[in-house]
């Protein structure tokens, strides 16, 4: 099974909602209602899923709104500070990212399967 | 007259049945669930089938943190919800108070432990929720809507009963207009039954789990422990009817004592016992002659059941109310027991049947009336008994409302 769908069954499980709820570019928070402690739980249950230990703070993106105020503050391009911090997740995500920052939590479930297929690649 | 606290809703998940009429026609028809408890031949128990707690309260994510024994709670809160056209809004002043016990399901809560060491891979991030006691009531408020004075009272096998006695007083005393109040309980689990097998508190044996439960018979052995939950919608009478609620009963008084004298086995004088079961007619200003009805502790141990029995002769040898043990329909539910009691024995006397005790052939004690066949009688009031371990006791008097 792909990353997209181990991913899509954790929510189902965890946030209790319809499969055809869960997209690639649904949000978590703001779409799905998750709350600090379903996250949590979703990491939990990726980690068992996938046998990876899943760090809390990079796939949910979490520190995305320290990161982009480190960057200003030293004076450095926050997409590539953010592509450094974040390297599972494309320029173009990252730019979509900084884009609607104003708008909300911008985990989606696609952030989660980059994360995924990220520590899953080959080295 | 002071404050007068009305039942406006019941809400009963059992292995009779969730519903009035059908838990009616189960004791009429003599439907019961025991059966043999899977790890062990010899130990009966008394499940509800097909439990499945979404099917009361849709989605609900926070499911996951729900005991078995909790998930009972919630079911039957749901229930007692259901029919309320309240605004969600008037629940905001509401109480909320619960009986709950322990989650004695080691095994299944944690299936690796070697040595000491934990094999916690699989736990869900707040897998504690699954042991504190109030995460049942969590629920409830957040489903709800309720925000009012509350408790979580664990007091063994006296809790759901006490849970009640709380919230009326609340109401009587002015602190509340409206409280939901009840409980629920699972100890089926391996845990569970080891618990109470190692206690010696157990009915065991090879006969016909459906045929041996006899509490009050000379040769009773011990009991049979059972699951579900029960809630009620409580309210201030004037409340009640300037909303048109129904009313099915009111509660008209309370009494809780302590024995102070061993951890698991009665006081065999039963004198606080028969202290809470006398505060609890003094506060209905009820003389034992008023009392029609009695719900039994009734557990088929031994020890309670010849406490009981003694007890209940010295306060109503004058008048001989009909006793009746629910647990040999229903098993017992420990924490849940008082509160799911106490809503078929409302249900009885709203529907005139007085149920048997189940199998009972030699009563243990001639003083006392024993429903030994199931009859349809009138009762209007009734006291509910409940004496748990560690001489926890407690006693409710009910009355059927009448129009």
């Amino acid at each position: 099974m792909d990353a997209f769908n181990e991913i899509k069954n954790v929510i189902i499980e965890i946030l209790d909602v319809e499969e055809d709820q869960i997209l690639p570019e649904t949000y978590l928070i703001r779409d799905l209602g998750a709350e600090s402690i379903d996250l949590l739980e979703l990491a939990v249950s990726l980690n068992t899923v996938f046998k990876k230990e899943i760090i809390d703070d990079d796939i949910f993106l979490r520190k995305l709104r320290p990161y982009t105020e480190d960057a200003e503050e030293v004076g450095l391009e926050k997409s590539a500070y953010l592509a450094e911090k974040y390297p599972f997740l494309e320029h173009a995500r990252i730019r979509d990212v900084l884009g609607e920052l104003g708008g909300g939590p911008v985990l989606k479930v696609k952030d989660l399967v980059s994360y995924i297929n990220y520590e899953r690649r080959e080295i | 007259m002071g404050r007068r606290v009305v039942i406006t809703s019941v809400g009963i998940v059992s292995s009779l049945g969730n519903t009035e009429p059908e838990i009616i026609d189960s004791l009429k028809s003599g439907k019961v669930g025991f059966t043999r408890f899977r790890f062990d031949e010899e130990i009966m128990i008394c499940p509800v089938q097909d439990f499945n707690l979404k099917a009361f309260t849709g989605r609900l994510k926070n499911a996951r943190y729900l005991n078995r024994g909790a998930g009972f709670s919630v079911a039957a809160a749901a229930l007692a919800l259901k029919n309320e056209t309240i605004k969600r809004g008037v629940f905001s002043q509401a109480g909320l108070f619960a009986g709950t016990g322990p989650n004695l399901d080691i095994g299944g809560e944690c299936s690796e432990i070697r040595f000491g060491e934990i094999d916690s891979k699989r736990f869900q991030a707040l897998w504690m929720l699954r042991f504190l006691p109030n995460t049942a009531s969590s629920v409830i408020s957040d489903l709800f809507g309720i925000h009012g004075e509350n408790a979580t009272i664990t007091a063994a096998c006296s809790a759901s009963l006490q849970a009640l006695g709380e919230a009326f007083r609340k109401i009587k005393d002015g602190y509340l207009d409206m409280a939901l109040a009840g409980g629920g309980d699972s100890r089926l689990s391996a845990g569970g039954i080891l618990a109470y097998q190692k206690a010696q508190a157990l009915h065991a044996g090879k006969e016909n789990p459906e045929k041996s439960y006899a509490p009050f018979d000379v040769k009773r052995c011990g009991f049979v422990p059972g699951e579900g939950g029960a809630f009620f919608l409580l309210e201030e009478l004037s409340h009640a009817e300037k909303r048109n609620a129904q009313i099915y009963g009111e509660i008209c008084g309370f009494g809780c004592t302590m024995d102070g004298y061993k951890m698991t086995a009665p006081d065999p004088e039963g004198k606080w016992g028969e202290k809470a079961v006398r505060y609890a007619l003094d506060e209905a200003d009820a003389q034992p002659a008023q009392i029609d009805l009695i719900c039994s502790h009734g557990t088929g141990t031994p020890l309670n059941d010849e406490m009981e029995a003694n007890l209940i002769h010295r306060i109503f040898q004058g008048s001989r109310p009909y006793v009746i043990s629910l647990k040999s329909w229903i098993g017992h539910l420990s924490a849940a027991c008082g509160a799911v009691e106490t809503a078929i024995t409302l249900f009885c006397m709203r529907g005139r049947f007085i149920p048997a005790v189940r199998n009972l052939e030699k009563p243990c004690h001639a003083g006392i009336n024993l429903a030994v066949k199931s009859i349809e009688a009138e009762a209007d009031s009734a006291v509910v008994q409940s004496f748990g371990f560690g001489g926890q006791n407690s006693a409710l008097v009910i009355r059927k409302w009448k129009n």
